[in-house]
């Protein structure tokens, strides 16, 4: 069998097997990307790629190519661009493609994007004319056959495409079926929604395993107690347990002197998160952990050694 | 099958019938979608003879009208209503936007000058579950899936009319467009096709959907 092309480093450490740990960078509603690149330079020496974030919860943000070729050409880290068809049809897509291309972009992750309703231009027209796995497929013809539309592409992008999966849904077999429909469409990994309850995990992984996509398990280790209802309460589908809320609250409460409040939250995470990965990986579920704790770049180098153990 | 419609705003019509200096009109309301959605037939105008005469414009002739958007019929129907509708400044129609265009196609040979203005919103082609409850459970998009999909229609119940759903804003089966008051299209779909153990066809990587034949004024002409 002839060896899979790659075009990443996360496409290489993919086809060698390498357990890998990414990150993720959300550019916010500004021009200058300075904040953004700090963390990126702050995270780099220990993912091997971070994802881009193309206007989260259909909140307007700078665009999200655009930031990831400026992340990659002022910290050299790899970016995983996450490009959503809420806003683009299949025209705007392919062009976008071909741009990323041009601009060294070389992985995409195909999402369908929150709708338009959702954010803070309600009154702009969703757009959806593909969906997250008629945009992989859409890659893989580009990649695969240099064509759009069976259309050549003078140059034609390499890149890897990445599909998301929802292990907290239910009902699960519909998304286990749907993961099957993005992976014959032509997914190379997948990258999970938060997850906190193992048992459920494992239960979704199993079911997707039949498919055989490298899946990253996407993990949000919680830098405050704030941070941990916040998401709790406003990340739809995803709920904290709730002792593990509480253990964050007595944090906040029964400390007082700052940096011993951030080192707890840092033991909590570890504590929660360590025995989670290692159970998963023991069970040859996972090909690597993808954090989302965005603004929380002190936890990198710890949570990079709990990945490799 | 009923064109659903909802009432303007009264100050908006009246805005656009001052705008345009209409002094007298003829009326036309339809007796069958817009009397079913309480947005026309007899009572819808009652109720504008009364807004419109409040509002001093005089009322040269009306008629409730079955199917005002049968060109056939609204032909028909302005010839029993004689000279008014050559005097009026315009017409009003209690009806959908098929209503109004189909008076204005009507019309364009004798009186191509005539302005013709509506009270209503259309709204959706719906679903009766009883009256004052209609649903938009087809949208006429001219390729129907439903045999695919168990009978269950993603293009108007998934709020992003995905091929391939469900999506991420689904949540215990309801939709994130709508606060989660709402099912998720596509676990109707898939507890649907499981019920009638089809789930191979909820397992189907679907093709985009094919627009091509949406760029022009779709027409049915088969004589």
């Amino acid at each position: 069998m002839a060896e899979k092309k790659t075009y990443s480093k996360l496409g290489e450490m993919l086809s060698k097997g390498e357990f890998v740990l990414t990150g993720e960078l959300e550019p916010e509603k500004t021009c200058d990307l300075s904040h953004t690149i700090q963390e990126a330079r702050e995270m780099a020496p220990y993912v091997v790629a971070a994802n881009v974030t193309d206007s989260p919860l259909a909140i307007v943000t700078i665009n999200s190519m655009a930031a990831a070729h400026i992340i990659q050409s002022e910290t050299g880290l790899e970016c995983v661009w996450q490009l959503t068809v809420r806003d683009c049809n299949k025209i705007g897509l392919a062009g976008q493609i071909m741009g990323a291309q041009a601009l060294g972009l070389r992985n995409v992750l195909s999402l369908t994007g929150d709708h338009t309703a959702m954010g803070d231009i309600p009154e702009a027209k969703p757009v959806f004319d593909l969906d997250s796995a008629t945009l992989i497929k859409l890659v893989r013809e580009m990649v695969d056959k240099g064509s759009i539309n069976e259309n050549e592409i003078k140059h034609p992008p390499t890149m890897h495409v990445g599909a998301a999966a929802n292990p907290n849904a239910d009902p699960m077999e519909a998304e286990i079926l749907k993961i099957g429909r993005k992976a014959e469409a032509g997914a190379e990994f997948i990258q999970t929604q938060v997850v906190y309850d193992l048992d459920m995990t494992i239960e979704f992984l199993k079911g997707i395993q039949k498919y055989k996509v490298p899946v990253f398990l996407g993990i949000f280790p919680m830098k405050s107690y704030g941070m941990a209802k916040g998401f709790d309460t406003f990340v739809p589908g995803v709920s904290v347990p709730k002792e593990v809320l509480e253990r964050w609250k007595r944090v906040k409460t029964d400390i007082t002197d700052k940096k011993e409040q951030r080192d707890m939250y840092d033991q909590l995470n570890f504590d929660f998160f360590k025995p989670f990965i290692s159970e998963l990986k023991k069970k040859g579920l996972l090909a690597g952990i993808h954090c989302m704790a965005v603004h929380y770049t002190r936890i990198f180098p710890k949570l990079a050694d709990v990945v490799k153990a | 099958m009923v064109v659903i419609t909802t009432k303007k705003p009264v100050e908006e019509v009246l805005n656009t019938l001052r705008e345009n200096n209409v002094k007298n009109l003829v009326v036309i309301s339809c007796g069958v979608c817009a009397a079913l959605c309480q947005t026309g037939g007899t009572e819808g105008l009652k109720e504008w003879t009364e807004i419109l005469e409040k509002e001093g414009i005089e009322i040269l002739s009306s008629a409730v009208v079955e199917d005002v958007c049968d060109n056939r019929v609204m032909a028909k129907d302005f010839r029993k209503l004689g000279p008014s509708v050559e005097h009026a400044d315009a017409i009003l129609t209690l009806s959908c936007g098929l209503g109004v265009q189909s008076i204005v196609k009507v019309l364009d040979k004798k009186h191509p000058n005539k302005k013709v203005f509506v009270t209503n919103n259309t709204e959706f082609m719906g679903m009766t579950e009883r009256i004052g409850r209609f649903y938009m459970r087809c949208l006429g998009c001219g390729d129907c899936l439903l045999n695919e999909t168990g009978g269950i229609c993603p293009i108007t119940t998934c709020a992003k009319a995905l091929m391939n759903g469900p999506c991420g804003g689904m949540v215990d089966g309801k939709c994130e467009v709508g606060n989660y008051d709402r099912d998720c299209g596509w676990v109707l779909i898939y507890n649907r096709l499981k019920a009638i153990g089809r789930l191979d066809l909820f397992s189907k990587l679907r093709e985009a959907r094919d627009w091509s034949e949406s760029g022009h004024q779709r027409e049915v002409v088969f004589r």
